[in-house]
């Protein structure tokens, strides 16, 4: 009975999730094309935003096609939210197994957490310019924070008889470190992650919007000054496209990193 | 040489909201190279502190421990630990949490993995070799904790309630296991149980501690009553009903009760 339910769940939820998506499509169109309530430069009709998903797939928009545009957002957050992880998880790492790190790093960080993420991107203009480089070091300034406050409570909450047991087998602090804090601590790396990823896309658009020359930002921006509706949505509904795909994929990670947790 | 003493040991802890509690108080204990010693008492009478302090996981606020005549200041494998809690890694297989301390002694592969198996058997956890922790019942995950403890073949073992979560069959059978094990291969054991049956089947000494404040009310020699009633070579059943071992089992609960009684009256 179980393993039968266990497999009709996801169909389940796959078959009322279409059902949602379905329902919303119905309820646009008839807003639109089909009763007319609204005005067509606040919501445009699917028809519209088809015909521009067209456009910038065949001749392109703002300079290139969406493909092209989405690449290149995926490879700013991709090298952005790397570089976070990167330097952000061993941080976190270490203030969290040192009290003296923890005292040494902390205030720096209590003073530029406060700071949104858009109020460094003039500054980065400024140091960077308009390319890739600015972007990418907005990403990691606010992608870089929830790896290490996670990371941090992480190596903080693993539980210190595990620790003890692990030094009465006669293990050294490298190996505690590696055997049982890191693995101990990788729930909470994970939500960090993912956190850090969601960071990452917001940030992105945002620096985008700002000052481009490709990615979905930039596609937002020119549809904004445009005012082309359909082709905002485009740019939108791309947006949510690529953060859900990389949240997906975050995902199978952490379930392969994390196999030895019982099942929820 | 792996004596365990402990002389004059008192053990306070800082309480968080200020003040101080005393655990342990003055507390003399030798336990000598090989000898089998277990304690009982009621629970928070010091039982756990005390095996800790002999791990080199807690230190005395006052007096010493030394093993092997030399204080101790920190854990190490040739005193291996079967803690209250099992704490196995969650993260590890059955197989590797068994074979954690050999991996960080460096044993040639081959090796570690016969001794492993060895143990797998031994505990009755073949089969799930590749389980993780969660997978196991309680009393299969307290079998890895032990076998984690026997691999190391250490000097000292310290155990604190190692069969606590067992059903009374496999108690019995790991039970018996241990008595062979500490016949064939004799080491210097703390073994910490709130079954008294179990503590004068086992023990060469029975330590009786009692609480408000912790320390030793008693300790009683078993190892005579074992060789004059041919104990070993009995099934543990036959054993507990000998007149010897009732009678003492009765004496260590009249101790424990008195005890009790005191310390409710103050
Ligand atoms: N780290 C600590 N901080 C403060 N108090 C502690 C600490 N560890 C132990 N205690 C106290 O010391 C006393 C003895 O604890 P201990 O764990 O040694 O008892 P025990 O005899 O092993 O009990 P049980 O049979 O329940 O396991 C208890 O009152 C406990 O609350
Ligand atoms: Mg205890």
């Amino acid at each position: 009975m179980a393993a039968g339910n266990a497999l009709l769940r996801p169909s389940r939820a796959v078959l009322v999730g279409t059902a949602t998506v379905l329902a919303v499509l119905g309820l646009w169109w008839l807003a639109t094309s089909g009763l007319r309530l609204l005005n067509p430069l606040r919501l445009p009709a699917p028809s519209e935003v088809w015909a521009a998903f067209q456009q910038i797939n065949g001749r392109g928009y703002a300079g290139a096609t969406l493909i092209e545009h989405a690449l290149h957002s995926l490879g700013l957050v991709a090298r952005g939210f790397a570089v976070a992880v990167i330097t952000g998880v061993p941080l976190g790492l270490l203030m969290g197994w040192s009290r003296r790190a923890e005292a040494l790093v902390n205030p720096i960080f209590l003073l530029l957490r406060p700071i949104p993420a858009l109020a460094w991107i003039p500054l980065a203009i400024v140091w960077f310019g308009l390319g890739d480089t600015g972007k990418v070091f907005v990403i990691w300034l606010t992608a870089f924070v929830p790896s290490v406050i996670n990371a941090f409570t992480g190596v903080r909450q693993v539980d210190t008889i595990l620790i003890a047991a692990a030094r009465t087998q006669g293990a050294s602090t490298a190996q505690v470190l590696r055997h049982v804090v890191i693995p101990g601590a990788m729930p909470m790396i994970f939500t960090g992650l993912r956190l850090s990823l969601q960071a990452s896309w917001t940030t992105l658009v945002a620096a985008e919007l700002v000052g481009a020359f490709f990615g979905l930002g930039r596609v937002l921006n020119i549809a904004g000054q445009d005012i082309y509706p359909g082709m905002i949505l485009v740019g939108m509904a791309a947006v949510a496209v690529c953060g859900a795909g990389t949240t997906w994929l975050l995902g199978l990670l952490e379930r392969r990193v994390l196999n030895w947790r019982p099942a929820v | 040489m792996s004596e365990i003493v402990f002389k004059a040991v008192t053990k306070t802890f800082r309480l968080p909201r200020g003040g101080e509690f005393l655990a342990i108080d003055t507390t003399d204990l030798r336990i000598e190279e090989k000898e089998f010693v277990a304690i009982v008492g009621p629970s928070g009478c010091g039982k756990t502190t005390l095996m800790r302090m002999a791990a080199g996981l807690e230190f005395p606020s006052s007096g010493s421990v030394e093993v092997g005549g030399k204080r101790v200041v920190g854990p190490g494998p040739e005193r291996a630990v079967v803690f209250q809690q099992f704490a196995l890694m969650p993260w590890k297989t059955v197989r590797e949490n068994i074979g954690f301390g050999l991996m960080c002694r460096g044993a040639p592969k081959a090796e570690a993995d016969a001794a492993i198996g060895r143990y797998i058997e031994l505990m009755g956890l073949s089969g799930h070799e590749d389980s993780f922790p969660h997978q196991l019942s309680g009393g299969m995950q307290q079998r890895v904790a032990i076998a984690r403890a026997y691999v190391m073949n250490p000097a000292a073992l310290l155990m604190d309630e190692p069969f606590g979560a067992l059903d009374a069959q496999t108690r019995i059978v790991m039970q018996e296991e241990l008595v062979r094990l500490a016949r064939r291969n004799p080491r210097t054991v703390i073994f910490i149980t709130h079954a008294v049956d179990e503590a004068i089947y086992l023990a060469d000494r029975v330590v009786v501690m009692g609480r408000k404040p912790g320390r030793i009310i008693e300790t009683i020699d078993i190892k005579p009553l074992r060789a004059e009633g041919g104990w070993e070579e009995m099934p543990i059943e036959e054993v507990m009903d000998t007149p010897a071992f009732t009678h003492m089992r009765s004496r260590i609960w009249k101790l424990l009760k008195a005890r009790e009684q005191a310390a409710a009256d103050h």
